[in-house]
């Protein structure tokens, strides 16, 4: 087991006042919060700064972690002296907002473990009822899913809370149904597939917010998607049908005669086949033919003589 | 068992919603009066949610719980995180799209 630094974890020096716990901790839990943080890891972080502030702000069991931490190192290999919280009591008791079903460390398991196990087991006994917690993660899926719809089995890891308050990871086999026209962000809910509950109080969900995985030529936003497509020049000026790719198939798409780099051209409802479906974007990215043949240049040659086309006209005029 | 897609459709009522939620209706009252989910109808006996709702106000219970904020600041937050994510997208189309 680790020796876990909660002062380091927070930010501060082991002299820090309760005031400067608390505004550590509340300052690190806005910029972590799972809700407002979505980068990996946040999640992780967030209940590391739940764990050590639970400790710390809390000035009796602050002074027990104190007592034994003295002389350890972070990450260092830890372990508890034989006969230690055999004199601590906690009046404050522990948090069951701040701690969600077996998301401490086992070292926090370790040393406030006995008590905090009491507490849980009290309640399971007791008449004390309390839904369990819902969960929360994300699913990858493909483009091909959203359009055909898919099954998918995904792995938990679920922590399960024994009779005698005790906590034990299962894993757990679930069998995901993504329908035709999932668009991004929405989510998928598995019933009574989060942490079970206190006492009587049904298990929480477990909720899976959909992203999806980068495609080659696809990006997805909604259920909207984007595609740059390439045109030659002479196919931008002129104007003409191109063969597009569309998640759907492929389809005839007209291009205005005098198009320009970066037009957006939108085919109604070639997106996400959702409700309503989502729209196809193609935003037009001329290519230039390379100047790497002896024809090639005598038609830019040719160009450059026959064309009055100055493209810095522009520039002049404001520049005077 | 199964998954279950949640949708836009307005099909919950305030008791199903709050059940969904594990939450009292004058806590998803307060969320529905600050614009945080969209209500159809006009009387409180006739008022459909989405499910998608029961996501937008989990994460808002959270968020207040968790961050000592009132429902009009969950919300607030939660408005400005879509906003995020939605100027995080565009710039990652816009990167793509150049060379």
């Amino acid at each position: 087991m680790e020796y876990k630094d909660y002062y380091a974890i927070l930010g501060i020096d082991k002299s820090a006042t309760q005031d400067e716990v608390k505004r550590a901790f509340r300052k690190l839990a806005r910029k972590f919060h799972p809700d407002v943080n979505k980068d990996q890891g946040a999640e992780e972080k967030f209940k590391e700064l739940s764990e050590a502030n639970e400790v710390l702000s809390d000035p009796e069991k602050r002074a027990a972690y104190d007592q034994i931490g003295k002389g350890y190192q972070p990450g260092q290999e830890f372990r508890p002296p034989p006969d230690w919280d055999a004199g601590f009591e906690f009046s404050r008791g522990f948090d069951d907002d701040a701690a969600r079903a077996g998301d401490f460390s086992d070292f926090f398991e370790n040393l406030f473990g006995d008590a905090y196990r009491q507490q849980r087991a009290s309640h399971a006994r007791s008449r004390f009822h309390a839904r369990g917690e819902d969960h929360h993660a994300k699913i990858l899926i493909d483009l091909d899913d959203a359009f055909h719809g898919n099954k998918r089995v995904i792995v938990l890891k679920v922590p399960e809370l024994t009779e005698d308050g005790h906590v034990v990871v299962k894993n757990r086999k679930l069998e995901v149904t993504i329908p035709k026209g999932a668009r991004e962000g929405q989510h998928i809910r598995l019933r009574k597939q989060g942490s079970p509950g206190l006492g009587e109080g049904s298990a929480g969900d477990l909720y899976l917010e959909i992203a999806f995985k980068d495609h080659p030529l696809f990006h997805v936003e909604g259920a909207d998607l984007y595609l740059d497509l390439p045109v030659a020049p002479w196919e931008a000026a002129l104007g003409g049908k191109i063969k597009t790719p569309t998640p759907g198939g492929t389809v005839d798409l007209n291009i205005p005669a005098g198009s320009g780099q970066g037009r957006k051209l939108r085919l109604k409802g070639r997106g996400i086949p959702a409700r309503p479906p989502g729209d196809l974007y193609v935003t037009l990215q001329i290519v230039l033919p390379p100047a790497d043949t002896e024809k090639a240049k005598k038609l830019y040659t040719t160009m450059a003589r026959e064309l009055a086309f100055d493209p810095r006209a522009r520039l002049f005029q404001h520049a005077r | 068992m199964a998954s279950e897609i949640l949708n836009d459709d307005p099909v919950l009522t305030l008791e199903e919603l709050c059940e969904n939620c594990g939450l009292p209706a004058a806590k998803v009252t307060a969320y529905v009066e600050e614009g945080l989910i969209e209500v159809r109808g006009e009387v409180v006996t006739e008022w459909r949610f989405s499910e998608a709702s029961i996501v937008q106000i989990g994460k808002a219970h959270r968020l207040e719980q968790d961050l000592r904020l009132n429902p009009a600041g969950a919300t607030l937050v939660l408005e400005l995180i879509a906003r995020i994510e939605a100027l995080k997208a565009q710039i990652r189309r816009l990167e793509k799209s150049s060379p």
